[in-house]
């Protein structure tokens, strides 16, 4: 028997999730709404995803700081860690949000069914679970997400290797960690099992660490995340991979050389593909590529009552903020006769390393080959006070504004807590502010927040020789 | 002058609605916006109706003072004729 619903949701994840809440309140839990999917509810980010890295990474922070205190008078210590001790904490963590952010949630929702089993299309209105059963809908949302690009290495499967989704299961330290692949979650994770004991090393094809963005704060990342030990191999193209004893060796190709490198464990970061196979796209008309779904602005795909949001999306980026944003926006237009769009210069970035990276809009180059001219300043964090304060200085601030209209076009800043302030450079883009409106909103003083003010200062006036006092 | 009538019938999906004022105040809504021989039912949420395309299109329908954003009530098209 086919069920009927008002709107089927294939996926059990952020997008998922944001658009059955948003489509629920909307309609005052009137839309009947299936949710199916497999795996853990929640998907990627609470599972395997932001919630266990931001829980690793600021654990490690911790370790870090005892072995380097950063004040002259504190003493350094070697970090005792019982790392079964803390994942299995990591897990308890990820246990708890998923019950409280996902399946008691689910309660207060009626309208919402939720079904196990994996489903395709089997016409424009239909998917089949592979449990037999058959829903149809008037509406159908695809947010079915994206995995680690698996590159075919000659070996690799023979070896073993750890991915974003089995890291997490891991009780035991290894004392060496080869990822292949750099990416937000290859640094992330890389610098945190670093920081944690294990030797690291990173290895790309590329001179760059994350495909799209500044290169200056990029290159100012990799030498921050070296000088703490972790090695970076770029441009070297992993030939194969193989055991030798308990040992897993790694061999590349530098130029013409091979090179070696022997880990305990592979991690493998190497991009995200989205999740489209076998869901019977064409049944539906749908239009995909090797990159995801191709949407419009309003998020129809090429079949105009079927929408795609999240990861499975052909984007740049694959981000929880935006997967949530875009399922909610689906949901305002369907039931609201809404025509949102989502500007995709307005949605921030941020790679949780320390320093951190985050950023928002066009870079330089972007602008430039886009429209033509931009103007640009770059400060290095130790021209803020409160960065001197903390002893940091490793990271730079960074502001694009268009020629003419002296808007602010981008923001990229390398330094502690940056995503903790990116939204100035979200809402300065969103609303169209210039440099000036910047500088004409008051900053805490001492903040690291107040690099953004600097920064766009330093558009008509040299900051180095500016007391910190000065508006 | 010869006036031409364009007639469609519209149904929608109406959401909001639990008692039968609601449905009084949206077939009000519907009909204050030209909608004609307007049928809505409080089991499924269909509402059926029957505009001329000269003075309101369906895609404006679903957009009248009744289905607002700041209106409980919000409606859907599923189909025109
Ligand atoms: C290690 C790591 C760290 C990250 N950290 C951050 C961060 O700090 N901040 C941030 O913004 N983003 C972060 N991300 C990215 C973020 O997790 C994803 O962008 C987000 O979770 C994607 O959500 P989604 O709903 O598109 O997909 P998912 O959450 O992956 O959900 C996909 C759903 O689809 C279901 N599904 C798949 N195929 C089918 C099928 N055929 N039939 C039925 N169901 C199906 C699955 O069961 C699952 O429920 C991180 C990702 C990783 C891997």
């Amino acid at each position: 028997m086919v069920k009927n619903f008002d709107l089927v949701i294939i996926g059990r994840g952020s997008a998922a999730f944001s658009a059955a809440i948003k489509a629920s309140e909307i309609t005052m839990h009137q839309a009947k709404i299936a949710m199916i999917g497999y795996g853990y509810l929640g998907g990627t980010c609470v599972n395997v995803g932001c919630v266990p890295s931001k829980y690793l990474i600021e654990a490690a922070k911790v370790a870090q700081n005892q072995r380097y205190p950063k004040y002259p008078g504190i003493k350094s210590i070697e970090p005792s860690i019982d790392f079964k001790k803390l994942m299995n904490s990591l897990r308890e963590v990820v246990n708890n949000e998923r019950e409280n952010k996902y399946i008691n949630v689910l309660k207060s929702y009626e309208n919402i069914e939720v079904f196990d089993g994996k489903s395709s299309f089997i016409s424009n209105d239909t998917v089949k679970i592979d449990s037999g059963e058959e829903m149809s809908g008037y509406n159908f949302i695809i947010a079915t997400g994206s995995k680690t690009k698996i590159p075919d290495i000659n070996g690799l499967r023979e070896t073993g290797y750890l991915t974003s989704d089995t890291v997490w299961s891991l009780n035991y330290m290894p004392e060496s960690l080869g990822i292949i692949g750099g990416g937000f979650a290859g640094l992330e994770l890389g610098q945190a099992f670093q920081r944690l004991g294990s030797h690291v090393a990173i290895i790309k094809e590329h001179e760059t660490i994350v495909k799209g963005i500044e290169n200056e704060l990029g290159n100012e990342l990799i030498k921050a995340l070296g000088e703490e030990g972790i090695q970076f191999l770029l441009k070297r193209k992993v030939k194969k991979v193989y055991k030798k004893g308990n040992k897993k060796i790694i061999e590349t190709l530098h130029g013409n050389e091979t090179e070696k490198i022997e880990v305990d464990e592979i991690l493998m970061t190497s991009g995200r593909t989205p999740n489209i196979d076998n869901l019977g796209l064409e049944k539906a008309g749908i239009k995909y590529s090797e990159e995801g779904i191709t949407v419009n602005d309003k998020l129809q795909t090429s079949n105009p009552l079927i929408y795609a949001a999240g990861d499975v999306v052909h984007r740049k980026y694959k981000l929880e903020t935006l997967a949530a944003r875009e399922g909610a926006t689906i949901a305002s237009n369907l039931y609201e006769n809404g025509s949102k769009k989502i500007n995709l210069q307005e949605i921030p970035i941020s790679i949780f390393t320390e320093p951190q990276l985050a950023s928002v809009g066009y870079t330089e180059k972007e602008y430039n080959e886009k429209f033509g001219k931009s103007m640009s300043r770059t400060i290095p964090l130790n021209f803020v006070p409160k960065a001197r304060l903390l002893r940091e200085n490793c990271g730079m601030f960074k502001i694009v504004i268009d020629e003419k209209t002296e808007k602010i076009v981008g923001v990229h800043v390398l330094s502690p807590y940056a995503a903790e302030f990116i939204i100035e450079g979200v809402n300065a883009i969103k609303n169209n502010l210039t440099y000036l409106d910047i500088i004409n909103s008051t900053h805490i003083f001492p903040t690291v927040a107040e690099g953004i003010k600097l920064t766009a200062q330093s558009f008509y006036r040299n900051v180095s020789k500016m007391s910190c006092c000065m508006e | 002058m010869k006036s031409s009538v364009m007639e469609k019938k519209v149904t929608l999906r109406i959401f909001g609605m639990t008692c039968n004022d609601c449905v009084k105040t949206v077939s009000e809504g519907l009909k204050n916006a030209g909608g004609e021989e307007v049928s809505l039912s409080l089991d499924d949420g269909m509402a059926i109706l029957k505009i001329d395309d000269v003075k309101i299109s369906p895609e404006d329908i679903a957009k009248i003072p009744v289905f607002g954003e700041k209106s409980r009530y919000k409606a859907q098209i599923r189909k025109v004729e």
